[in-house]
């Protein structure tokens, strides 16, 4: 099936490459797998930290607590981000039927962001860190990121009004408000005053309770809406395409949209359950995050639905699978997530690994399972050519898909466990385990833990190699150019 | 900002969520489905996707 | 005509996705900057000494916050465990705050005073030689690096600028004289704070070394004050029921 449209559009190559601007794509698209393998072995090595200390070696730089931040900047902005930048590009440009707003400024955000990616790395690897997860970039880097991402704001509104299409596709919906959002959420979380101009030292502007709720803010948000939203963009455009039919009902992603930007951005003080914040904000959080569950399992029922009709297609195609599969863990991850949202399961739930879990079977088996879908739609359109191998694709399915469940299992049993032996007491009313006892009976499931990664991190290394086969006897635009400009 | 605090009653917030979400749900919804005209124009959006090769 | 209806639909649509991601924020994060009863009212809570300060910003730049909360939950295990559940005060002065969302290992909000300053400073050295089983870092540098507090009045000045009440003029160290008693005044004075920092490292030689101004001195002075500024026993149990 990819082969068979790829041949067609093949005929008109020139045409398509004038019109639409490719080489950013093929740019992001090559970083996304660079970020996603170099997060991804950061991850497993700090997962394999916490099973083997002596891996820390004595070393600063490498101690977990410095690793940990050079892991989720890796995998979320640099795995992630390059992604959206590279999907959104594409399907902004396909739906409207118009080349990008500028290329100049294109180009300007692929090396803005890797900048960006490289320094929060190696900030936080010297120890430069505002303390703030997901947000330990220090100030000059946050400026750097506002820059890029005002850009990439001015970029995509550009070319939404550039359109030759009268309708704004949904998928553009869900991408438009991923980047306001996350232009919103970074200006008001990395409000910070800096000691001096010339330090990279800064005190958020906020303190304590406020500090908080403002960090979960951005914390949930980042989650709702760049590793939610923005893909569910990519969802909307790459699984009817991938299938070869339209989504199953317009009207439910318009629904879909409206309900998930709204209430998401509610949810955030569920982070803070029992904490030091006023019990309002948390209960009313709680609901909020109740209420998420209908639009989320929509939105996955929506996609899901599309193949109906033509359920064969997971049978027959491996990329079909990464992105069926990766809407069956959203689904799962968004059902998770409101029960973990009440205030008696949050109980015994945070602090644990069970949030990590959590995390993971979200980012692991959605937003990177979708990514990878759509990466091998996209790989054969940007390079005119078809996948080097579709075996190797299937067996990166698989490859992900026990990395992932060896991952949520030993996450959810060693969490769990932690909850209930924390508060568990003896016959005379007394604490029955010491904390040290709850770390050490956490052991094999660290071991567990990081073979699940390593599980997942040798499929991405598949993927690598593959796309680098692919890309190898692929031709790109500048090849098919030559000949006119030549005549 | 007076008018803030009466979010702020423990009371209150559960009824103001639920209205808020309920009211901009059926708006939502009357606009999607109220009208067959309408929901055959935006269903037809679907296809964009598919006509871009 | 018809270019100027989709420019306006573009406009509805941004100008409707703005309001509606901004709604939750508003509603929830805005009114604790204006309510009196986020904070509770409770004595002692003060702003950190310029070696606990310095101890603090090791604390972040380890990342000793993604496995280490602060921030007690009003459970009976967790009371019995770590003591009185956390207050919305005692973080007051915590830019930016360090409440933690894992506990790898255990909560920290109320460690001072647990252990002694050897046990500390060997813990954090080598924390497998006090418990086996424990699966911290190693953190040998900090014995071995001296402190650098040469821009310490650079960074009470920042905090200065966010609200802390530390004092750069007369009339500010008569207010903090007033509001937390003159010993505590005179640490938060910033023209002093690399006197005071050097004094305290001394007095109280937290790194078990009283030859050197180490990393670890700071810290565990850090440590040692966490949790220890509210008196509890002056309060009556359900004082503070009101302020959730």
């Amino acid at each position: 099936m990819a082969t068979a449209s790829v041949a067609t559009s093949g005929v008109n190559v020139s045409a398509v490459s004038e019109q639409y601007n490719y080489d950013v794509i093929r740019k992001f698209t090559i970083m996304t797998l660079v970020w996603g393998a170099i997060g991804m072995f950061v991850g497993v090595y700090i997962a394999s930290e916490l099973a083997y200390p002596f891996l820390n070696f004595d070393i600063p730089y490498i101690t977990f607590g410095r690793l940990r931040p050079v892991h989720t900047g890796a995998v979320i902005f640099g795995f992630g981000g390059s992604a959206l930048f590279a999907t959104s590009y594409y399907v902004v440009q396909r739906t409207c039927q118009a080349r990008l707003f500028s290329d100049g400024m294109a180009s300007f955000t692929f090396w803005g962001w890797q900048a960006i990616i490289v320094c929060a790395a190696l900030g936080n690897v010297l120890g430069y860190s505002q303390g703030r997860e997901y947000a330990e970039m220090e100030w000059p880097i946050d400026l750097m990121i506002e820059v890029v991402w005002v850009t990439y704001l001015i970029i995509f509104v550009g070319t939404l009004m550039k359109r030759k299409q009268p309708h704004i596709y949904v998928a553009n919906w869900f991408y438009l408000a991923f980047i306001l959002a996350t232009a919103l959420l970074h200006t008001f979380n990395n409000l910070a005053v800096p000691i001096s101009l010339f330090s990279m030292k800064s005190y958020s502007l906020f303190s304590g309770a406020q500090d908080a709720m403002t960090q979960w803010w951005y914390g949930h948000n980042a989650v709702g809406f760049f590793l939610t939203a923005a893909f569910l963009g990519m969802m909307y455009y790459f699984v009817p395409k991938q299938a070869g039919r339209p989504v199953y009902s317009y009207r439910l992603s318009v629904l879909h949209f409206w309900a998930i930007i709204f209430l998401y951005m509610w949810a955030g003080a569920h982070h803070l359950h029992w904490t030091a914040i006023p019990d309002w904000t948390s209960t009313l959080a709680a609901t909020f995050s109740i209420m998420l569950l209908l639009p989320s399992w929509g939105g996955m029922i929506n996609g899901i639905l599309t193949l109906s009709g033509a359920w064969d297609k997971l049978r027959t195609d491996p990329v079909m699978r990464f992105l069926i599969v990766a809407l069956s863990f959203y689904g799962m991850s968004t059902f998770e997530g409101p029960m973990m949202s009440l205030k008696d399961v949050n109980a015994l739930s945070h602090y644990t690994d069970w949030t990590i879990g959590h995390v993971h079977s979200g980012a692991l088996g959605w937003v990177a399972m979708i990514s990878f879908g759509s990466l091998y739609h996209l790989a054969p359109r940007l390079w005119n050519t078809p996948m080097y191998s579709q075996k190797l694709i299937n067996v990166h399915f698989w490859l992900a898909t026990i990395g992932i469940l060896l991952y949520i299992v030993a996450m959810w049993i060693s969490g769990i466990m932690q909850g209930l032996m924390w508060r568990a007491f003896d016959d005379f009313g007394n604490l029955q385990y010491s904390f040290v006892e709850s770390v050490a009976a956490a052991h094999p499931f660290y071991v567990m833990r990081a073979l699940g990664g390593a599980f997942f991190l040798s499929g991405m290394l598949l993927m690598c190699y593959n796309m680098y086969k692919t890309i190898r006897k692929g031709s790109t635009e500048q090849q098919v150019e030559v000949s006119p400009v030549a005549a | 900002m007076e008018w803030l605090m009466w979010f702020t009653k423990f009371e209150n917030t559960k009824p103001v969520s639920l209205v808020i979400f309920f009211v901009l749900f059926c708006g939502v919804m009357v606009y999607l489905y109220g009208s067959r005209s309408r929901g055959e124009k935006l269903e037809n959006f679907k296809n964009i996707p598919l006509q871009d090769d | 005509m018809k270019h100027d209806n989709i420019e306006r639909n573009l406009g509805i649509l941004l100008v409707l996705t703005m309001l509606a991601i901004s709604a939750g924020g508003l509603v929830e994060i805005v009114p604790l900057f204006f309510i009196k009863e986020t904070v509770e009212n409770v004595e002692g809570v003060r702003p950190y000494s310029p070696l606990e300060l310095r101890g603090r910003d090791i604390y972040v730049r380890e990342g000793c916050y993604l496995c280490h909360s602060q921030m007690i939950r009003p459970f009976r295990d967790e009371a019995l465990r770590y003591g009185h559940y956390s207050l919305a005060a005692e973080s007051k002065y915590d830019h930016p705050f360090q409440w933690g969302s894992k506990r790898t290992g255990p909560d920290l909000a109320r460690v001072g005073g647990k252990y002694s300053n050897d046990w500390q400073t060997q813990h954090l050295n080598a924390p497998r030689s006090l418990v086996p089983q424990s699966v911290m870092p190693n953190y040998p540098w900090l014995l071995k690096t001296d402190l650098d507090y040469s821009d310490i009045e650079l960074r009470m000045k920042a905090l200065r600028t966010t609200g802390v009440p530390y004092s750069l003029t007369q009339a500010e160290y008569d207010r903090n004289v007033k509001d937390f008693g003159e010993d505590v005044a005179k640490s938060l004075h910033i023209p002093d704070a690399e006197k005071n920092l050097v004094a305290q490292a001394q007095l109280g030689n937290y790194d078990t070394d009283p030859g050197k101004l180490s990393e670890m001195d700071a810290l565990v002075s850090y440590l040692q004050v966490l949790g220890t500024m509210v008196d509890f026993k002056k309060y009556d149990d359900d004082y503070f029921v009101k302020f959730r």
